[in-house]
């Protein structure tokens, strides 16, 4: 399970486009290095990252090796009604990562 | 994230090509080609913020927002960010939908040396819109460039 | 335009910066020069020239001077276009700021990789070019004739047949609002009135008298001064300081764990400094504390066998040429780690005030030192002025920017006071990005004739490309790693050339010439390794090689040695060597004539080197660079080496780390050979075939074949 910073306001208005903030801890390794033993380290990138809103799918971002080390990702969801916001991610390796978040809409 | 420089539509001169750096350029076409297949794309509407000095390429901020209403009927459904030079061209493809409310992202790009930047767009008619930044990584060594 | 006099303490015996606050132009004027009249009222007739009332034209230099000459010469390339009067020229130095503000009007400002001249020609040309076609359309449309009657000489328009004529002073005003023509005639060669002329580099003058201002001079008022130690061992950090014993000592203002290294922070360096050697600093070095010598030429060795390789040349079929060659020679060289040892060593003095950063400092890339100084200081990158300053010194050191990137954290520690961090020459030494050392095995297959058929050169050594740089690495091959043997010139059939990474945890970086400074030592040895084992003549050898595909290799190689009068008779007990390589564009060869005691005294009775690099802008500045080239070389030759125990470099300042004494300089003829049609450069190139012409002599001289440098390893010394 990486660790993952996530950011969006708690509560907005009903219509609002709101701003949403996430920072993964992950080395993207590109797969080009060599580590202190002179053999090459794996390329293990989050190749696909999603994001739900009230079950339905709203963004889906296909990084590749471009995105840097602890990949950075800001967008913008609109408010419609209350409910949970999870953004999920899975890297080359298999390894899962998300974070949930509840947003009340008023 | 450092501030920016918004990037007018004018013409800017391309990134020079140092031989040193990996891989060879890209033209603008031979990057759009193997997503849009021929179809028109025009320069418009798109709009990308970024440094236009970076002074190594592992971590360079980068925002690209469209102009677009973000409704059922019209909005943005895919943007590519292709690059010029990295060894893999398309550094993130997404897939967004009218939920976004707003066609915006941010992010921060790895990048193989100075080169030219595309945001491609395409929206929910089927049209296809772009822009590109041009970027100078310094380079930092005396290589033979011949 | 207001100017900050400052008169520092204690160096009342030379002069003092002037550092302007404002102008209007919004650029720094960060020397001594007075300054004539507000910027805003000279006439810019582009970028690159602005012409004053009293005929003083300025020219601005966009790159880094070190010593290589090129803040007179790529001036020389604008000044000839514009058919100015040299005598009234001014060169200014464009900013890295200005470059920002102006998206880069300058184009790269980077003094790197030889490239000035032969990247910048055609665009300051064009300037040039544009402003002289300005000045004599506003001529002519002063005198109401066409400007096709119209010439431009030494400053002034004619019109030959009314006889009248304008100087540029008088005419920059009005040429200024024209627009620029899209398309402008760039001069033919020979008609070139500056370029090709010797003039005198224009900061000679005050590098004599003292009164040229390096990064290290920077004096700002109420600036403090610090020192600094990172961990001896490579990527180290702090795991704990103790600073109680020099804390409250007289002068010592702040001391600083900034994580990577501590910093002392005081009124004058020498305080800082000692105290410094008094902080108690415990390291956290990790597993690197383990690294020696000896293991990284067992990693080089064990590259060789590694069935991971990169192949950056293949040519034919080259293990099967080889496996049925005649005759197979095969030979392993090696060449050690070096330090750059700039006279100057890394310097950065920065003033973070609120969100405004200034710095000073010796840089070969002012772009590279703002972006990085802004993002350390977390100021935006228009906020931050870089002062330009001449390099005591540059080598491919100063233009990675870890050294400013210190400067600057200090500074944002000290925020509001400018603080000039200065690296003692042991600091200097020790963390220093170094020439990569490298391991090469050559296998050459001849053929009954004595033709070489077949090369196959394997490299294994650290890529600069990747670890530096951190760039992915088309093929896995660092072009640098294997110069001057993936793009060798010699018409064979069959060559194969690859590559084994072997990083350790030495940090390498650009030495000047990176990969040529050392591969063409052992391919040029190794070719007359060839030569000697057919019973060839080294000269008639590669001639016979280089066959027609490499004219431009020919033609100097000849050159030279005919300039050294190869062949020829020599004293009893002197013998020659040669070599030949390309770099940078340019073509290099040199001859060796050496005489060696039993002792192994090595007596250098005389080095001839040339160079062609395409045109010679200023051939005595060329001249220069070859000559400096020999004292640089030599150095690296006899004594050059950077050995590793417990994870640390042991060498620390110039008793264990020799460099040439003036009597020990040998006389050198240089051969300045250019051939036209191509801009090849100078500043590193020149370098490459010292060191193999010099161990063909050695050879010729003794029998004894050296295979790895420094010569001091093999009892070999340099006799005064």
């Amino acid at each position: 399970m990486t660790q993952a910073r996530f950011d969006m306001p708690t509560q907005v208005r009903a219509g609002e486009v709101f701003k949403l903030r996430l920072l993964v801890q992950h080395p993207m390794e590109t797969g080009y290095l060599l580590d202190l033993n002179n053999r090459r380290i794996a390329r293990n990138v989050i190749n696909d990252l999603r994001c739900t809103y009230l079950g339905q799918e709203v963004l889906r971002i296909e990084p590749s090796s471009g995105l840097s080390a602890n990949p950075y990702v800001e967008f913008f969801l609109r408010a419609t009604q209350s409910g949970e916001i999870a953004v999920d991610w899975v890297d080359d390796r298999g390894e899962r990562g998300q974070v949930r978040r509840t947003l009340t809409v008023v | 994230m450092a501030a920016g420089v918004t990037w007018a539509l004018g013409g800017l001169p391309p990134a020079q090509a140092q031989g040193m750096v990996s891989g060879k350029l890209l033209g603008l076409r031979e990057m759009l080609d193997p997503i849009v297949a021929g179809a028109l794309v025009v320069r418009t509407g798109v709009h990308i913020e970024t440094v236009i000095l970076a002074d190594n390429g592992l971590s360079v901020p980068f925002r690209v927002w469209v102009d677009s209403p973000m409704t059922a009927q019209d909005h943005v459904t895919h943007l590519w960010l292709l690059s010029q030079r990295n060894p893999v061209t398309v550094m993130a493809k997404l897939h967004l939908g009218p939920h976004m409310g707003r066609a915006e992202f941010s992010t921060r790009l790895r990048l193989a040396g100075g080169q030219q930047l595309v945001a491609l767009a395409r929206l929910s008619s089927g049209e296809f819109r772009y822009e590109l930044a041009d970027l100078i990584v310094t380079e930092a060594g005396c290589v033979d460039g011949s | 335009m207001n100017h900050l006099e400052t008169t520092p303490t204690g160096l009342a015996r030379r002069d003092f910066l002037k550092v302007s606050a404002t102008t209007a132009a919004g650029m720094s004027l960060g020397f001594f020069w007075p300054t004539q009249g507000d910027a805003a009222e000279t006439p810019k007739l582009n970028a690159w020239i602005e012409i004053q009332a009293d005929e003083t034209v300025i020219i601005r230099y966009a790159r880094a001077e070190m010593g290589q000459g090129s803040r007179t010469s790529a001036p020389m390339l604008v000044a000839d276009e514009l058919e100015a009067d040299w005598k009234k020229v001014r060169i200014e130095y464009a900013t890295a700021h200005e470059n920002l503000r102006t998206k880069r009007a300058y184009g790269d400002m980077a003094a790197v990789g030889s490239r000035t001249i032969r990247n910048s020609q055609e665009y300051l040309r064009k300037a040039g070019a544009t402003a002289r076609e300005m000045l004599i359309a506003a001529a002519a449309t002063q005198w109401g004739v066409p400007a096709s009657e119209c010439t431009a000489a030494l400053g002034k328009v004619h019109h030959a047949a009314s006889k009248r004529s304008l100087s540029y002073g008088k005419l920059a005003a009005d040429a200024a609002k024209l627009e620029a023509p899209k398309e402008v005639k760039l001069k033919d060669p020979k008609d070139w009135k500056i370029i090709g002329k010797s003039l005198p580099r224009v900061d000679i003058p005050d590098i004599v008298t003292g009164k040229i201002r390096y990064g290290i001079d920077a004096q700002v008022p109420g600036m403090l001064y610090a020192a600094v130690a990172a961990c001896p061992v490579f990527n180290g950090k702090v795991k704990s300081m103790d600073a109680s014993k020099v804390e409250n000592r007289r002068g010592i203002v702040k001391v600083l764990n900034l994580g990577e290294f501590v910093a002392v922070v005081a009124n004058n360096w020498w305080r800082a400094k000692e105290a410094l050697r008094e902080v108690a600093i415990e390291w956290e070095t990790g597993d690197n504390g383990q690294l020696n010598s000896a293991a990284i030429m067992a990693s080089f060795k064990a590259g060789m066998g590694q069935a991971e390789l990169a192949v950056a040349r293949d040519d034919g079929n080259t293990v099967q040429a080889l496996a049925s060659a005649d005759k197979v020679i095969e030979a392993e060289y090696y060449t050690p780690y070096l330090a750059h040892a700039t006279m100057e060593p890394m310097v950065c003095t920065a003033w973070l005030q609120g969100d405004k950063l200034d710095v000073w400092t010796s840089t070969q890339n002012p772009e590279g030192t703002l972006a990085v100084s802004a993002a350390t200081a977390g100021v935006a990158q228009d906020k931050v002025t870089v002062h330009p300053m001449q390099l005591g010194g540059g080598l491919g050191r100063k233009s990675p920017q870890d050294f400013t990137r210190q400067g600057v954290m200090i500074a944002k520690a000290m925020a509001g006071t400018p603080v000039k961090m200065v690296w003692s020459r042991e600091e200097d030494i020790q963390h220093d990005l170094y020439r990569p050392a490298s391991l090469v095995r050559f296998k050459g297959g001849m053929d009954k004739d004595g033709k070489l058929q077949a090369l196959h050169i394997r490299v294994s050594a650290p890529s600069i490309l990747a670890t530096l740089l951190r760039l992915p690495l088309p093929k896995g091959v660092d072009g640098q790693a294997v110069a001057s043997f993936n793009d060798h010139p010699y018409d064979i059939p069959h060559s194969l050339v690859d590559y084994a990474q072997r990083n350790t945890n030495v940090p390498v970086g650009f030495w000047r010439t990176v990969g040529h400074s050392q591969n063409p030592f052992m391919r040029e040895c190794f070719i007359d390794e060839l030569a000697l084992s057919a019973g060839k003549d080294p000269l008639a050898f590669r001639l016979a090689t280089l066959g027609q595909k490499s004219p431009r290799d020919v033609a100097i190689l000849q050159a030279v040695a005919k300039a050294a009068d190869w062949g020829g008779p020599l004293p009893k007990g002197v013998f020659r060597g040669i070599a030949e390589t390309e770099g940078y564009g340019s073509y290099t060869a040199c001859v060796c004539e050496v005489s060696v005691s039993d002792k192994g005294d090595v007596k250098i009775h005389r080095v001839v080197i040339g160079i062609d690099p395409g045109y010679a802008v200023n051939p005595d500045n060329i001249q220069a660079q070859l000559q400096g080239s020999v004292v640089h070389g030599l150095s690296a030759i006899f004594w050059g080496e950077m050995t590793v125990k417990d994870g640390r470099i042991e060498q620390s300042n110039f008793h264990d780390y020799r460099l040439m004494r003036l009597n020990e300089m040998p006389e050198v003829k240089t051969v300045v050979a250019p051939t036209g049609g191509f801009w090849g450069g100078v500043g590193e190139p020149t370098q490459a075939p010292l060191a193999p012409a010099l161990c063909n002599a050695i050879f010729a001289a003794s029998g004894k074949r050296v295979r790895s440098l420094p010569l001091k390893n093999h009892g070999l010394s340099l006799k005064a």
